[in-house]
């Protein structure tokens, strides 16, 4: 479904952060991206729905070269990858329920959704991806009330109302405690295994990635060093990828 | 090596400019020791005469006086961009080229004493205290006779302050968006808009509202129209500044998000960005209708309508206790504005 060939990205300042990447992700995956800070993780993840212009290349989404695309067929690809991100990026004093919707603005109308004006239809699908997510009951609150892990919760349910075929997940847990990491974490299972939806997610802590991942790619200074199964990772993977003074942590 | 070389080129693009310094800090002690010391203090020339050829023997003394000291200690040039050597325990203050910086402040302040012809004498003679008797007891002694004629003025007043703020809202809402670095500099059209809209706003905004009035008086003729427009010219120009200058520095995060769902652009903006900046915008706009306010009531003095034509009125005719009462109101009406603006900010956050 994705397929990567030699992505290149090259700063204008001149800063060289992805160097020939090679993958391809069949549908319905979990993978995950390992690295340090700064090895190309959310450059890489921002290149398939171009927030970021890749500068050679290609992308091919259900054999779509992504990063030629511009204007409404640009916007017709990006409605269908859905993307959650560290600091959640909700608006915050909007209702929960109006963050959900604004998840379905590819496909409402400017002026429709300036005015606030949604189909019943459209409600009912927010409704029950918020029911998905755990919050129901939660839909009138503002965004910016609630907890960490819920905030996460409420962007995962507006990615999904775009019907999303890919679910990218720029380090949905970093800002979260250990617990509500896991749940986080078991929703992205959730969406990946009940609702089929592919699922590429960058993650820091190899517990988290041995426990949910499908396959894991491991990116250091731009490059791709590691693609296979999780549990292979072992010490001296460990080591290379992540270096030599790098000593694991765990969550629990 | 290449490091090196471009080291010593700056050196040397530092010594030209320590030189140019000192050549315009002497010059200008020359000129001002001449002008204001000697010919306006020592002979009391009540007229001093003024040739192009003084400036020009100034910038020559400059030259000379700079090419003279430039290698001693005394050379302010070289100390401000650092090129004389201040040991640990010493302080740039207190090195002899601190004093040739002293001295400049002084000589400048002498100057500016003469040149605003601040004088105590003026200020205490038996004359001046008299003046200022008798238009503080008319301004303690209003007129109340011409309250009604002041309260509908005041009335004019408010209300044109609250159509100028209330027209300048949208359209420099709108001029924002296009003022704003972020959302204008990806394209070369948007980046022609952005450096012609800017333009113009600066300059709107250099004339104060008062000038503006004058030059409206003459074009829709004296009256709160003129006074009305002036303010929100002004308004429009300050507001869309303020309202770019908050669009710059939004978080790029929600403006990401709403992007990644296949939002079309005015979507972005709509959700991404608007959210953003709508209580710092309310802030700066009521902000804004304060400032209106204060402006409106001195607005007639240069035929602007509302309570500043009365104003200008009475004070023409030398009326005081009639101008007591008008400050009174203009007073009451600025202190009341005030504390509105602050409740509604409070009750915002």
């Amino acid at each position: 479904m994705l397929e990567i060939k030699n992505l290149n990205k090259v700063y204008p300042n001149g800063y060289h952060a992805l160097h020939n990447i090679n993958f391809s992700v069949p549908q319905g995956e979990f993978l995950v991206v390992i690295g340090l800070s700064g090895s190309g993780k959310s450059t890489m993840l921002r290149c398939i729905n171009r927030l970021h212009d890749p500068t050679g290349g290609e992308i091919l989404f259900n054999g779509v070269d992504t990063t030629k695309l511009k204007g409404s067929a640009l916007r017709k690809i990006r409605s269908e990858i859905g993307m959650i991100f560290q600091h959640f990026n909700l608006i915050p004093r909007s209702s929960v329920m109006a963050n959900v919707l604004s998840g379905n603005l590819s496909r409402t109308g400017i002026l429709k959704s300036i005015f606030g004006v949604y189909s019943a239809e459209e409600k009912e699908r927010a409704m029950k991806y918020i029911d998905i997510v755990g919050l129901r009951g939660k839909e009138k609150n503002r965004a910016d009330n609630l907890s960490g892990g819920q905030q996460q919760r409420v962007a995962i349910a507006r990615a999904l109302m775009q019907n999303p075929k890919i679910l990218l997940a720029d380090e949905p847990v970093a800002s979260l405690d250990p617990a509500t990491s896991h749940s986080v974490m078991q929703y992205l299972k959730k969406v990946n295994e009940e609702l089929g939806v592919t699922v590429i997610c960058n993650l820091h802590f190899l517990s988290l990635v041995r426990q949910y991942a499908h396959r894991v790619v491991a990116l250091k200074a731009g490059k791709l060093i590691y693609d296979g199964k999780p549990l292979e990772i072992n010490e001296e993977w460990f080591k290379t990828i992540y270096g030599e003074d790098a000593v694991e942590v765990t969550i629990n | 090596m290449q490091k090196k070389i471009s080291k010593v080129k700056n050196k040397n693009v530092q010594m030209v400019k320590a030189y140019i310094l000192d050549t315009l800090a002497w010059a200008y002690i020359a000129l001002v020791s001449y002008k204001v010391l000697y010919d306006r203090i020592y002979i009391e020339n009540r007229y001093p005469e003024f040739t192009w050829k003084q400036p020009l023997y100034a910038l020559y003394f400059g030259l000379a006086a700079a090419a003279l000291l430039f290698f001693t200690n005394f050379s302010l040039g070289r100390g401000s961009f650092g090129l004389i050597k201040i040991k640990d325990d010493e302080s740039a203050t207190t090195k002899p080229f601190a004093f040739i910086g002293y001295l400049l402040i002084i000589l400048t302040f002498v100057t500016g004493f003469y040149v605003s012809q601040v004088s105590l004498k003026e200020f205490f003679s038996a004359q001046g205290l008299e003046g200022a008797k008798r238009i503080f007891t008319a301004l303690f002694h209003p007129n109340w006779s011409i309250f009604e004629q002041g309260l509908f003025a005041a009335i004019e007043t408010i209300y044109m302050a609250f159509i100028a703020t209330a027209i300048a809202i949208p359209i420099a809402f709108l001029l924002g968006f296009l003022a704003a670095r972020n959302l204008m500099t990806g394209n070369p059209v948007g980046f022609f808009i952005y450096t012609a809209l800017r333009t113009v706003l600066n300059v709107s905004r250099s004339i104060e509202p008062l000038v503006w009035a004058i030059i409206f008086s003459v074009w829709v003729g004296i009256g709160p129209f003129s006074g009305m427009l002036a303010l929100c010219l002004h308004s429009i120009a300050s507001l869309t500044k303020q309202y770019s200058e908050q669009i710059e520095s939004v978080d790029d995060g929600p403006i990401e998000a709403m992007t990644a769902t296949g939002a079309h652009p005015v979507q972005v903006v709509w959700f991404g960005v608007v959210p953003q900046i709508v209580l710092p915008y309310l802030s700066y706009t009521i902000y804004r209708w304060d400032i209106n306010v204060r402006m409106a009531t001195v607005i007639g003095l240069v035929g602007g309508g509302g309570i500043g034509n009365l104003l200008m009125q009475y004070q023409g005719q030398a009326r005081w206790n009639e101008v007591g009462l008008l400050v009174i109101l203009i007073a009451v009406i600025v202190w009341t504005m005030d504390w509105a603006s602050s409740v509604i900010r409070e009750a915002l956050k």
